[in-house]
């Protein structure tokens, strides 16, 4: 076996293994800390693939700061009510079943889309040649000329998502209720 | 990236690796006894000054007294996150100092050794390089926040939840005010790779702007003169990020007794103190890389500098490792320097308030770094024209 196998084999096994932890552990800031742990293998696994700045920008948006904040968030909680709300009852169990519908799909689609991915040579792709500065600006080029509009249209929801946050918090009473 | 391509490369390339971790945790005794002696000097005091000489010895006596201290582990504490959380401490920080250039590469010229012959090598004065450096320590340093976490949660404690929870807060929020300070000089770069950055800046202070040649003899050309904001941005944002005064909210004793490390002892809050100089030392590192000229000497290029070592001696190794050992002490020279503005803002400035603290980091640190994000793409833009 060649270093980059031994080390592609190691890292997959690294963030599966935290990722099924995720969803098998009992408390959920282990939980939390677990799939912060899955962004940092998915982060070392673009290292293998050479896209080091993807890597990075992993690391640092959602290793980071995205999932610190869910980690603060849940550490705030009453977590014995919660655990039990989310352990049992039938809405629960519809919620769990549609999830596994959603997983399985996901799996197959994966599996189908790889599938055809697996002719395309990694050459014919800008992003993948290179290491460093070349490949982020092909990224970039790539961002704000082919998918400008889809990179746009995530822009506007996100700020969607903030003021709308911000608007609910503030309907009802938000922190300064009386 | 790959370690090497024979087992005297590897081991060489894996000592250094050992050597530079080391470099940084001994740096902190020194640096502590420097506190102590210069927040003494700054309060007009002697500080310790009767264990050895200058009071020298009294850093092995703290150590002994870390490693001998009874172990201690609250009831309510989670123990596996309670022991983990100083060990994670220490992970960013020596992951991100290692990919910093301290010195020009050493070259190793062909040598008998065992019967075989060896070599050529290269030698990089770093733990490793990577092609996109600055976003890699950036990313490796955002995960610190978890310590914090993992320390006061872990320690089943309201005090230390309170001050995990303001600490990591804080630290989240500079980040975005760091990250967004070296845009900038990432543009002005155009580059990731930290080494590309240093040999960008050396020489007199030379540029072109609308087609004319600008160069002025008497100063270096250093980051600092291009982005003057961003080098007062991203120093402010590392004292915040390192948990220092004037923004060492975590702790608070009056409020909050400890902050996160209120339920650490021994040597388990020794290593959140080496993992707080080691924020430190990468903040003064990246410093000096972006806005001093990195390792090169002001007003020398490393290309006179090359050639004045291969006068002086016999071959080419022994060149390159005399211009690796200047380019060394130059670094370290701006480097210490650094650490004493560390140091020496500790013992001047008193605490913000909370409010205040994250007033300064989002309405005033966030916009100025945008600002000077789009003022610098419209300068190097109309620059180029």
């Amino acid at each position: 076996m060649t270093a980059d196998a031994f080390l592609f084999w190691f890292l997959a096994f690294v963030t599966l293994a935290s990722g099924l932890s995720v969803i098998l552990m009992s408390n959920p800031i282990y939980s939390a800390l677990c799939l912060a742990m899955t962004m940092v293998g998915i982060s070392a696994l673009f290292v293998t693939l050479n896209a080091f700045f993807i890597a990075g920008v992993q690391l640092i948006v959602y290793a980071g700061a995205v999932m610190v904040l869910f980690t603060m968030v849940i550490m705030l909680f009453d977590l014995k009510k919660d655990v039990q709300a989310f352990t049992k009852g039938k809405f629960t169990g519809a919620v769990k079943i549609a999830s596994v519908g959603l997983l399985a799909g996901l799996v197959v689609g994966a599996i189908a889309m790889s599938v055809s991915l697996m002719g395309e040579k990694t050459t014919d792709n800008p992003v993948m040649v290179g290491t460093g500065m070349e490949t982020t600006k092909a990224l970039g080029n790539i961002l704000f000329s082919k998918y400008i509009f889809g990179f746009e249209a995530l822009g506007v929801l996100l700020l969607v998502i903030a003021v709308g946050a911000v608007a609910l918090a503030r309907s009802k009473g938000g922190t300064h209720e009386h | 990236m790959g370690m090497g391509k024979d087992i005297f490369e590897i081991t060489v390339n894996g000592l250094k690796l050992v050597v530079i971790f080391l470099m940084m945790v001994q740096m902190v005794p020194i640096l502590v006894w420097l506190e102590r002696r210069g927040s003494a000097f700054i309060q007009d005091r002697l500080g310790p000054n009767r264990v050895g000489p200058l009071g020298l010895m009294q850093l092995l006596a703290d150590a002994v007294k870390f490693l001998t201290k009874e172990n201690f582990v609250p009831d309510t504490a989670k123990p596996f996150l309670y022991y983990a959380a100083p060990v994670f401490a220490l992970i960013p920080g020596a992951v991100a100092f290692s990919a910093i250039p301290m010195s020009s590469p050493i070259q190793v010229g062909t040598f008998e050794m065992f019967g075989s012959t060896w070599g050529p090598y290269t030698f990089l004065v770093q733990g490793y390089e990577i092609g996109v450096g600055i976003v890699f320590i950036l990313g490796v340093s955002s995960l610190a926040a978890y310590t914090l976490l993992m320390a006061g949660w872990g320690s089943g404690n309201k005090y230390t939840l309170m001050g995990a929870l303001r600490a990591s807060a804080q630290t989240i929020s500079y980040e975005l005010a760091l990250g967004l300070s070296i845009v900038g000089v990432i543009m002005l770069y155009g580059t990731f790779n930290l080494t590309e950055m240093t040999l960008a800046q050396q020489g007199p202070l030379s540029f072109t702007f609308l087609g004319n040649n600008v160069t002025a003899s008497w100063l270096p050309n250093w980051g600092i003169f291009y982005q003057p904001l961003a080098a007062i941005l991203f120093f402010s944002a590392a004292f915040a990020e390192s948990n220092r005064l004037p923004f060492d909210l975590a702790e608070g004793e009056s409020e909050l007794v400890g902050g996160f490390h209120t339920e650490y002892g021994g040597f388990k809050f020794n290593m959140f103190f080496i993992g707080e100089y080691g924020h430190m030392m990468i903040a003064s590192g990246l410093m000096v890389l972006f806005f001093f000229g990195g390792y090169t000497i002001p007003y020398v290029s490393v290309a006179e500098l090359n050639e004045w070592a291969a006068s002086v001696t016999s071959t080419a190794g022994k060149a390159s490792a005399l211009v690796a050992l200047i380019h060394f002490l130059a670094f370290n020279v701006k480097f210490a320097f650094f650490m004493w503005v560390f140091i020496w803002v500790r013992w001047t400035l008193p605490r913000f308030r909370y409010d205040q603290l994250m007033d300064l980091g989002w309405k005033t640190m966030l916009p100025w770094a945008l600002a000077n994000t789009i003022i610098t793409a419209f300068v190097i833009y109309i620059a180029s024209l």
